[in-house]
């Protein structure tokens, strides 16, 4: 928009200088063909003048030697002055043809000068004096004929430029009045557009501004230019950021709630529970009670002590333990978790199915709690190994990311995999595919990599497999625990 | 302001544009005004020299020598030409193909000379007729006229107007520079001996100091880059000091035509 607004006052300003420009050529151009109308009027003025002065010696001619004649320095003056005039033509620019006429018109004043200095001059018998006196009359009316037709022909052109620089004017009046005109016009519908393209886009933001604050969140802005757009689209990040985050107050606070009633709960069931345990375990230890009873006897303890774990999940889940955060090799607690854990368990012996790839790149180490991530790994290990009845792979990786300051764990089965539908609840608490799960391991696990500043994923396809990665940064905590 | 007086020496209007120049120039050096009064014959500068109010003007040799002798106006300086000379001589000239050599071939042809008051243009064809026995010459030819300037002269003979012409050399060589018909086409069957150019010449009772500064200023013309200019214009080199003197030719001339200065009927009839 910056671009836009520059370029269209760029745009503007040229115009506008453009225009400056037209006029003021369109003025000089009008002043230029009226001093030339000047000019051409002056000159028209003085071949006027000149054939004035022309009869007015030619009238000195006619009444020398008579009662009326002028005096001899009146007569001088006039014809000088007529010399004069001629020379002045030749101050102007001509044409080749215009000065070759000048030329000629010069030379006949010469011969009709001549003829009167003669005149003036002679002292002959009255014979002879009038033909010196006719000569110089006749060279003086073939002046005046050359002059004449000389005014006749400018006369007919004059005319002509008048009428051209009239023309001319009136066009450069029409012209200017156009500009005068066009110009607030032009400026009106220059304003109109820069401010619809600013207050458009605006209104819009504005618009989705109220959406979003009267709670509608999955509105979006459309898309906008420029640096319009830009804002727009960081509108609606931050709309997505808005839900998202509303997205775990809510479920923080429902957590909270079920944490509380599940806290609530477990306490409440624990020493009833703890009393059954002792209570049977004492019946099971009496010689009265038949060895097939106690073998239920003793189911009912294996169970009690099953619903006790599940009491001290809901209880961790409602009251994380807080993490202490100490440099560990990661590495080394993965690998030492999963040694332990097919230990327990009794999983890769050489009739075993299950086949276990481990893949641990070098990392730095991190600042972490290594119980609680134990607790994570034991507890993707445990679903990978579920997952794969029929036996299948266990895959442990561990790198460095490149360009961030993050390692990435990812623990990886060849199972059942999870439905498409179902892989967005996989860390909601309470929701399992287990006949006898909890539905808390991946909820905790979750719940604890965040708490370290991660995040965890997964990734699934029905029938080939499930892909957990995690990622934790290198320099401890980032954020907050959701 | 000085009124100086210009003699027709050729045509009028290009006389006085000749000398234009020289009067601003003048004008500016002596701080005076200068006007300039053409005169339409060489006779009228004695007429009018006080009715006019002349202070001065440019003679001939011949109407010097008749105004100061009339008038008492003291000459003080004359342009001395690009050859370097400073005097002018008379020519008698005809047409080739008229016939004319000498005064009899002139028995009823036409004469035209300048003016009565003119050395060239009216003394030297007194002193040619008398040295050639023509007491009268106004019943020894067809007819005479004055046609008022030299250049009148040599054109009326060229185009025939007259057939015999009496005019000063130095016009007769400028119009033969410029017309190749005038070398080509006309003789010259004599000429005068030298006399001074036409000099500026004030009336007696000027005031001295004036007239001192216009001599100084048209004396030190060459070596002023100004006046160079204006001298390259009016066709003369310098201008040099002139005192009667130099005019001794002229009275020798006239003395030996018997003509008396005193009562010289210098009026053309």
């Amino acid at each position: 928009m910056k671009r836009k607004i520059i370029l269209g006052l760029a745009l503007y300003s040229v115009v506008f200088t453009l225009a400056g420009f037209y006029v003021i050529h369109t003025i000089r151009t009008a002043t230029a063909d009226l001093d030339r109308l000047i000019t051409l009027h002056q000159v028209e003025i003085l071949r006027e003048h000149y054939l004035l002065q022309i009869k007015k010696v030619q009238s000195d001619l006619t009444l020398m030697e008579t009662p009326h004649s002028r005096e001899f320095d009146t007569v001088v003056k006039n014809v000088m002055n007529m010399g004069r005039i001629i020379d002045t033509c030749f101050d102007c620019h001509h044409t080749p043809r215009g000065m070759e006429r000048l030329n000629n018109l010069k030379a006949q004043t010469g011969r009709y000068q001549d003829a009167l200095s003669r005149v003036l001059t002679i002292r002959a018998n009255a014979r002879r004096f009038a033909a010196e006196e006719d000569a110089a009359f006749r060279t003086g009316e073939e002046l005046i004929t050359q002059v004449r037709d000389m005014i006749a022909i400018t006369t007919s052109r004059l005319g002509e430029s008048t009428q051209k620089a009239m023309d001319e004017i009136e066009r450069t009046k029409y012209i200017l009045f156009g500009l005068v005109m066009l110009g607030p016009l032009v400026s009106a519908a220059l304003g109109l557009l820069f401010i619809t393209g600013l207050t458009r886009p605006l209104k819009v933001l504005l618009e989705s501004t109220r959406k979003l604050k009267n709670g509608d969140l999955d509105h979006r802005v459309p898309e906008l230019r420029d640096e319009f757009g830009e804002v727009g689209a960081s509108f609606n990040e931050m709309s997505i950021s808005l839900k998202e985050q509303m997205r775990k107050m809510h479920r923080a606070e429902q957590m909270a709630v079920v944490g509380q009633l599940a806290a609530g709960l477990a306490h409440e069931v624990k020493n009833p529970m703890a009393g059954i345990k002792v209570a049977v375990s004492v019946l099971a230890g009496e010689e009265y009670i038949a060895a097939e009873d106690k073998g239920v006897l003793q189911k009912v303890i294996g169970e009690v002590t099953r619903l006790e774990g599940l009491m001290k999940d809901f209880l961790n889940f409602a009251r994380p333990q807080k993490s202490r955060f100490e440099p560990v090799n990661l590495n080394h607690v993965l690998n030492t978790t999963l040694t332990f854990y097919l230990k327990a368990h009794s999983i890769g012996g050489k009739n075993e199915t299950t086949r276990i790839e481990r893949d641990f790149q070098e990392i730095p180490q991190i600042m972490a709690d290594t119980s609680q991530l134990q607790q994570v790994f034991l507890n993707l290990f445990l679903n990978a190994v579920e997952a794969m009845p029929q036996g299948g792979t266990l895959a442990v990786h561990t790198r460095l990311e490149e360009g961030s300051d993050r390692v990435r764990i990812e623990v990886s089965d060849t199972g059942k995999g999870i439905r498409e539908g179902l892989l967005g609840k996989v860390f909601e608490p309470f929701f399992t595919t287990k006949a006898k799960g909890t539905g808390l391991g991946l909820a905790i696990s979750r719940q604890l990599i965040e708490q370290h500043g991660g995040t965890i994923g997964v990734e699934s396809r029905a029938g080939e497999g499930t892909r957990f990665t995690i990622r934790l940064p290198v320099t401890g905590k980032e954020e907050a625990p959701a | 302001m000085l009124v100086i007086g210009l003699i027709p020496e050729q045509n009028i209007f290009k006389q006085l544009e000749r000398y234009e120049p020289l009067a601003r120039y003048v004008a500016g050096k002596t701080g005076t005004k200068i006007e300039l009064k053409l005169l339409p014959r060489y006779g009228n500068i004695i007429d009018n020299f006080q009715s006019s109010g002349l202070d001065g003007a440019f003679f001939g040799s011949f109407t010097y020598s008749l105004a100061h002798a009339k008038l008492g106006v003291e000459v003080l300086a004359r342009p001395m030409s690009l050859d370097n000379t400073s005097t002018y001589h008379g020519l008698i000239f005809v047409r080739k193909d008229s016939g004319i050599r000498n005064a009899r071939g002139m028995k009823g042809k036409r004469f035209a000379f300048v003016d009565k008051a003119t050395t060239a243009g009216y003394l030297l064809p007194l002193g040619y007729f008398h040295d050639n026995g023509i007491p009268d010459y106004k019943t020894y030819l067809k007819e005479t006229y004055f046609a008022g300037t030299h250049e009148d002269v040599v054109y009326d003979v060229l185009n025939r107007k007259a057939d015999v012409g009496a005019a000063k050399n130095t016009v007769y060589q400028r119009l033969a520079k410029a017309d190749p018909r005038i070398p080509g086409e006309l003789v010259v069957l004599t000429r005068s001996p030298d006399v001074p150019e036409n000099g500026l010449a004030f009336r007696k009772d000027i005031d001295p100091s004036l007239r001192s500064r216009v001599r100084d200023a048209l004396l030190s013309m060459d070596r002023d880059p100004d006046g160079k200019k204006v001298l390259e214009q009016f066709g003369a080199k310098r201008f040099i000091e002139t005192t009667n003197a130099d005019y001794a030719v002229v009275l020798k001339y006239v003395e030996d035509l018997h003509l008396n200065l005193a009562n010289y009927d210098y009026k053309n009839d």
